[in-house]
């Protein structure tokens, strides 16, 4: 399904429906994914539509641009090491119109059900999408259309073995790669001490010959103040 | 010639357009700086705290023009810090009121209980904050109503602001009859704030038996969601637990009251005396 495609056009997969079509003189987009449609009329005749895999914190609503990843075991980390673990994460599709001269977000759903929590508490702390994961050792089997893996590097700088529950990141930064039946993202941990880490993203595909995702806040221009976060509530 | 013209003292006509044209090119030089200034940094500064640094670099531009412009005029500044100070006091004994809301008014920028786009509910107001000015704050009522409410009384009064916090809680209390399952109830409701996207995961909402009450068994239900989403949440989560647990055999009873009247017990005993009476066996006659 990913990938980028001339005018008309009409993909089909699974219970995803998108396409291009041009009915009375104007090109018509369409999307069905179960009950949610979408209708868009497109004026434009030097376009290219491209579906690709997006940070997945737009939808149900733009909440926040956090994302977490609640481990479904704990990983314990030996002091002064770094250490690689595979974790699943949710994948959005974005649906983008491109032209020469500019690139326009059509249209995003998210095949997955969607959930948000609270990192840190009310007062002070972020909301984030939600996401639970096993732990991997080595890259998992996914449904590129739902879920993604990403390989997390947790590197241990304190002196102590540190529990690590959590990861949460901030999707605004998000490096996502794909190709026709995977989708990746690499992250970088970095233990400062047992209770505080701090998260990236490093831009660099996990296979060879991935493409890499138009992100979503590059595409709507939206200015991005800083794209590390802080865990200061606990791992 | 008419510019040479003395208005008062030594001050000429043309010493009078000087000062007009100064204050017009700066408020036409504010202007141009404050539209640049809401252009640039429209993406990366919020709305409330960009309209503070519109309003500083505006006053700051004026001021600067006011002050260039008074020894033209003939006043000499020196004169005129004694003159204000003292002016300052009458006039700050005279308008005690203005003084206050301005005070207030710097205190509610630089505190920043509230700011724009935060809904809140100060004193008996409740509302969106549109503007928070020197003097006053403008506060939209949800019914849309224009309020402009005294620094003053803003900053004395007792301030709920909605959206502060990034969640808050809300809760509901879920009455069912005594003859329904309380796990089975605690159960469906469970399963129906997990759909929802927007209840939080963490903290966990909270669900249980509460009280015992006169026609019902009472359910807390609390739930955790975003607080820019809590509203839509709670509206459409109450009606959903609802039918589901009818959908589920489990009913929201009315109050009612079980009534004994004193002949209609008396009727019973008799009956059950009618009960006790034996009754003869027939015997079978082949």
């Amino acid at each position: 399904m990913y990938g980028s495609y001339d005018f008309p056009v009409k993909i089909e997969l699974n219970e995803i429906l998108i396409s291009v079509e041009k009915e009375n003189g104007n090109l018509i987009y369409r999307r069905k994914f179960g009950d949610d449609e979408v209708e868009k009329i497109l004026l434009a005749e030097d376009a290219k539509l491209i579906v690709n895999p997006v940070e997945p914190v737009n939808k149900p609503v733009e909440v926040t641009s956090f994302l977490q990843i609640e481990f479904s075991r704990s990983v314990v980390v030996e002091p002064k090491s770094t250490r690689h673990i595979y974790l699943k994460f949710p994948v959005e599709i974005g649906v983008i119109v491109s032209s020469p001269a500019d690139i326009e977000v059509l249209d995003i759903f998210a095949p997955v059900k969607p959930k948000y929590t609270l990192y840190g508490d009310p007062r002070n702390g972020i909301i984030c999408k939600y996401w639970k994961s096993n732990i991997f050792s080595s890259i998992p089997g996914i449904d590129p259309l739902k879920e993604g893996v990403m390989e997390l590097t947790i590197k241990n700088k304190v002196n102590e073995w540190v529990t690590i529950t959590r990861a949460v990141f901030n999707g605004v930064e998000m490096k996502i790669y794909y190709s026709e039946d995977f989708v990746s993202m690499k992250a970088l941990m970095d233990v400062s001490s047992k209770t505080v880490a701090e998260t990236d993203f490093i831009d660099a595909p996990l296979k060879a010959g991935m493409k890499k995702s138009i992100e979503i806040y590059t595409a709507r221009k939206i200015p991005i103040v800083g794209k590390k976060l802080e865990m200061e509530w606990g791992l | 010639m008419i510019p040479d013209i003395i208005v008062y003292g030594d001050v000429t006509l043309i010493d009078l357009l000087i000062v007009v044209l100064t204050i017009v090119v700066a408020v036409i030089i504010a202007k141009i700086v404050t539209l640049n200034l809401r252009k640039t940094l429209s993406d990366k500064v919020r709305k409330d705290e960009l309209e503070i640094i519109v309003r500083i670099a505006y006053a700051v531009i004026i001021g600067i023009a006011i002050i260039s412009v008074l020894p033209i005029l003939g006043m000499n500044l020196s004169g005129l810090l004694v003159a204000g100070g003292i002016a300052g006091i009458v006039i700050g004994f005279a308008s005690q009121s203005v003084v206050s809301n301005l005070i207030s008014g710097l205190f509610l920028m630089t505190e920043r209980p509230i700011k724009i786009g935060d809904a809140v509910k100060v004193g008996d107001i409740t509302g969106v904050v549109e503007d928070i000015h020197v003097m006053s704050t403008i506060v939209r009522t949800f019914d849309g109503v224009y309020v402009r409410m005294p620094n003053e009384s803003v900053f004395t009064s007792s301030i709920l602001n909605y959206l502060a916090n990034v969640a808050r809680r809300f809760e509901y209390v879920v009455g069912i009859r005594y003859s329904d399952d309380a796990e089975k109830a605690i159960r469906i409701i469970k399963e129906i704030i997990d759909e929802h996207p927007l209840t939080l995961v963490n903290p966990e909402a909270q669900i249980f038996v509460d009280n015992l009450g006169d026609n019902s068994v009472n359910i807390i239900v609390r739930i955790w969601a975003p607080s820019t989403h809590w509203y839509p949440v709670k509206m459409e989560l109450l009606w959903k637990i609802k039918k589901t647990l009818e959908e589920n055999g489990i009913e929201i009873p009315f109050p009612q009251r079980t009534l004994w009247f004193g002949k209609e017990e008396k009727k019973v005993e008799e009956v059950k005396e009618l009960a006790e009476v034996e009754i003869p066996e027939i015997e079978d006659q082949d």
